[in-house]
């Protein structure tokens, strides 16, 4: 059984196909990277899954049950675009609201327990309203944890937050999936932190699956490079670049071989074309570079 | 790994429960709430006072020298309806217009401003989220709509006797029992979820749209407020309470049902 399982969802908005045939399976237990450009129909297509947007066409199962299933429906936890917070309220009245929404008994406990796990608790006396960006990132986040939800969709949750702030949130998700039944989907445009969490992802654009993959799949599929300085980087570009099919600088300054070569055949090349190579050593694309790859048509 | 994952199916009246809890919530926290609240309570006493002050003044047309004799209220109850010797009676005019059957038009404020602030927040997001059933909303937003109406409608009972009694008005009730005013409040109390019911569902289609949620209930709530003193007359028997209880049952449910209709088909944030 798979926590999120969608097939041929569709949704238009008037003449516009906001999302068109999308197949997408989040198994439980996973932390799940949802990419894709501005526009591509992330945000959409989580709204469907919480319910929020009605669907055109298609099927979304939460926990082999349809989404409209009530009791599988209590169980979501949602942070979409910006946490759903009365700005008149303080933060403990907002959190009690949606304890109260949830049902929860003993709320007041586990309203401070979830403040706590996203350090808030000193700012539960603050009025929303008065909340910084990422101080308020975190109080959905926070509500988004109420009531022990099995799944948890957010959209763009670590925008706005500080260093400190990320590092808690990845405890946070890494706390959430260690049973194997919870999942996580998190749509971001931070990919590089999003990597330090990720089990699984799925890149969608024009409002279709382009890609799902593994954390692993994804690392087998990213390829190995050569990183190099040498004392005449525009020299040692140039023959580089004749005697290999790809190298490119890197925005670090580096020269990247991204042909299967071994490091001493290079070192020994430009040795005798009379360059001195300072630095070198292998390494892999991240997550962005695939994406962008992806995304510019381009091969792994 | 299947095995430990269960869903509890959650009753209706469990998820009616939790709804109502957050509105209750929101209504005591809300400062419109008390606002509407007190006004309901003060507006009869200062009227009635104003008026019972301005008795017997008379004013004089500079142009024409026609003098104008300023009436006041003569009986505490003309605040609550039309007395069947109302013609005998001062102040009449005025008190066929701004009695409690305002509270009908300020209940407007409240139910638009309290709906589309879930939308403007955000704060539906959470709601429905969680719910996949859209009519929970619905009918707890007539519930504490109803139950905003009815407390204001007492507030102004209140305001209006310690008007009276402030002003020495008489509590004279010309034949009419004191049965007769308590169907007459009750009446106006059964016949709150009709104009709650218009309110509510154009909220819900106005959605974050406040200005056009207060326009379209004004518009909406006038086109039946002639109505409220011809159904509930201080001479109201239990007859009238049935009718108002009837048009309360039919309103909510039809109103209520296409309510939640809006809310399925259309996006909820």
């Amino acid at each position: 059984m798979n926590a999120i399982e969608i097939k041929g969802l569709s949704k238009n908005f008037g003449p516009k196909q906001a999302v068109c045939g999308l197949d997408m399976t989040v198994p439980m237990g996973a932390i799940y990277g949802f990419i894709g450009e501005n526009g591509s129909g992330k945000s959409t297509t989580e709204k469907m899954i919480c319910g929020l947007i009605p669907k055109s066409g298609g099927s979304i199962r939460l926990y082999g049950r349809d989404n409209t299933d009530g009791a599988v429906r209590a169980r979501l936890g949602v942070l979409i675009e910006s946490p759903g917070c009365f700005p008149s309220l303080t933060v403990f009245d907002n959190m009690m609201l949606q304890a109260a929404n949830l049902n929860i008994k003993d709320a007041e406990k586990e309203v401070i327990k979830v403040l706590k796990k996203v350090r808030m608790e000193g700012a539960a006396g603050n009025k929303y309203k008065n909340c910084s960006l990422g101080m308020k990132q975190r109080v959905g986040i926070a509500m988004a944890l109420l009531g022990d939800p099995t799944l948890l969709v957010l959209d763009e949750p670590l925008n706005g937050l500080d260093a400190d702030g990320m590092r808690i949130m990845r405890e946070v998700f890494l706390d959430i999936i260690k049973d194997g039944t919870r999942s996580i989907v998190v749509s971001s445009h931070l990919l590089g932190e999003l990597q330090k969490v990720a089990t699984h992802y799925g890149i969608i654009r024009h409002g279709k699956m382009l890609v799902e993959m593994t954390a692993e799949e994804l690392d087998a599929s990213c390829r190995t490079y050569l990183a190099l300085r040498a004392e005449d980087m525009r020299r040692a570009e140039m023959l580089l670049g004749c005697r290999y099919s790809r190298v490119e600088r890197d925005e670090a300054d580096y020269l990247r071989v991204y042909d299967l070569v071994a490091p001493e055949d290079i070192v020994t090349y430009l040795y005798e074309n009379q360059i001195t190579v300072t630095e070198l050593r292998t390494d892999k694309i991240g997550l962005e570079e695939y994406y962008t790859d992806l995304m510019n048509g381009g091969k792994r | 790994m299947e095995e430990k994952i269960s869903f509890k199916k959650v009753s209706f009246s469990e998820r009616m429960k939790g709804m109502l809890r957050v509105d209750l919530r929101r209504t005591f926290r809300s400062k419109l709430f008390y606002i509407i609240i007190a006004s309901a309570l003060i507006m009869p006493i200062l009227m009635t006072v104003m008026m019972a002050m301005m008795d017997g003044s008379v004013s004089i047309n500079p142009e024409t020298g026609e003098e104008t004799v300023m009436q006041g209220p003569e009986n505490t109850w003309q605040n609550i309806g039309t007395l069947p010797t109302e013609e005998a009676l001062g102040g009449s005019e005025i008190f066929a217009m701004c009695n409690i059957n305002m509270a009908f038009m300020g209940v407007a404020a409240f139910i638009c401003v309290f709906i589309s602030e879930d939308f403007r927040s955000g704060y539906s997001k959470n709601l429905f989220s969680v719910r996949s059933k859209r009519g929970e909303y619905v009918i707890s937003k007539l519930l504490v709509g109803t139950l905003c109406g009815a407390l204001m409608l007492v507030a102004y009972l209140i305001g209006s006797v310690l008007g009276g009694a402030i002003s020495g008005l008489s509590f004279e009730l010309y034949g009419l029992s004191t049965l007769n005013l308590l169907m007459c409040i009750l009446a106006k109390i059964f016949l709150m979820p009709v104009f709650v019911s218009i309110f509510t569902l154009i909220s819900i289609a106005a959605k974050q749209k406040t200005w056009l949620a207060i326009c379209g209930s004004l518009g909406g709530g006038m086109l039946l407020f002639m109505t409220v003193s011809l159904i509930t007359p201080l001479s109201s028997t239990p007859l009238n309470v049935a009718l108002c209880l009837a048009g309360a049952l039919l309103f909510s449910f039809g109103l209520g049902a296409i309510g939640n209709t809006i809310l399925k088909k259309t996006s909820v944030l």
